[in-house]
């Protein structure tokens, strides 16, 4: 049985060279075949290492909100888009404490976090997470017509 | 008197010994948890936010406040039970009124254009127009007459010619356009 630690999906700067030399899209298994040599890399140790802490993190069943927030919040602080893994098990531990409001939430912050990348990134992200999002019935912010401003609040410091 | 109001709801509390010694620890930490929680109302403590006290902010850098925005009344109460169950079975409707119960603006209307550099650059370039008209008025009002030195034309004349005998700025400036052999400026 191979470890959950070899984690087999390639990192997104991987992932960008992948997309523009093919078109096809790849499927985790034919990937797992290809890209065994590459992650015996020291770089790519660092990243898988820091992936499974975090979805081990999140995939812990007795999280409450309370941690999935922090988590979050400093997994957001770090300059870097966080992997679909550990989007995924951070989704599912939103299921677990039932709180979807904030599944909606954290895909907004990750969008915002793909930065000027987001053409690139968002979409691979999309299509890692859409099997878990088909299964927990979450609509991406763009479903939720949440990718155009919906209400024009005012600035609460500008009320006087 | 936020200090007198604390010390009457620690009297309630059961742990009071736990909640000194946090206060203790964590230094000055803004109000005291508990006039926090009288000051949020029936609303749900659910993160850490931005800082560790129980305020509702908005903002791309602390996307997860440590309060929901809403309280769990009415509509927002039965959808939380609907919450527990299949999130499939809940029209779109129902999600976005949870996302509202939760949060109160997305991150797209945080950071969407509000044209404030427009009332930013009107008033600023009022300002400026007002600092003209002041000098304006101060050449009508406070000013007093240039001075027959310097407005008479054969004191000017006579001035000019003292220059062109000076040989002020003889390489680019004035008396480079002056022919001195001719004696008269230069064509």
């Amino acid at each position: 049985m191979l470890r959950f630690a070899l984690r087999t999906v390639p990192r997104l700067s991987a992932i960008r060279t992948a997309t523009r030399a093919q078109q096809t899209v790849m499927s985790v298994g034919s990937l797992r075949m290809q890209q065994q040599v590459r992650l015996m890399s020291s770089e790519n140790l660092a990243d898988a290492e820091f992936d499974a802490r975090y979805e081990a993190f999140f995939n812990r069943p007795d999280i409450d909100g309370w941690e999935i927030r922090k988590g979050m919040s400093d997994l957001v602080q770090m300059d870097l888009v966080p992997d679909p893994i550990i989007v995924a098990a951070a989704l599912r531990a939103c299921r677990r404490v039932n709180d979807y409001a904030l599944t909606t939430r954290i895909l907004e912050i990750v969008k915002i976090k793909c930065a000027d990348q987001v053409n690139e990134i968002w979409p691979y992200m999309i299509q890692e997470l859409k099997p878990t999002l088909d299964e927990l019935g979450i609509l991406l912010p763009e479903e939720m017509g949440y990718d155009q401003p919906e209400l024009a609040l005012p600035n609460p410091y500008d009320i006087h | 008197m936020s200090s007198l109001l604390s010390r009457r709801l620690l009297r309630e509390v059961k742990q009071v010994g736990q909640v000194q010694i946090m206060a203790a620890r964590n230094g000055s930490g803004g109000p005291p948890m508990p006039e926090q929680k009288l000051m949020i109302g029936k609303r749900e403590i659910v993160g850490y936010g931005i800082n560790g006290e129980a305020n509702y902010m908005d903002n791309v850098m602390a996307p997860f406040p440590a309060i929901r925005f809403k309280e769990d009344v009415g509509e927002i109460a039965t959808l939380r039970e609907k919450e527990k169950g299949d999130w499939k079975k809940m029209t779109k409707e129902e999600k976005k009124v949870l996302y509202r119960a939760s949060f109160c603006q997305t991150l797209t209307e945080v950071e969407a254009p509000t044209g404030e550099w427009k009332s930013v650059v009107g008033i600023a370039l009022m300002g400026v127009a007002l600092g003209m008209l002041g000098y304006l008025w101060l050449k009508a009002v406070v000013y007093e007459e240039l001075p027959h030195t310097i407005t008479d034309e054969e004191y000017q004349k006579a001035q000019l010619k003292r220059m062109i005998d000076l040989r002020v700025n003889p390489i680019e400036g004035l008396t480079s356009k002056y022919d001195y052999e001719k004696g008269r400026w230069k064509d």
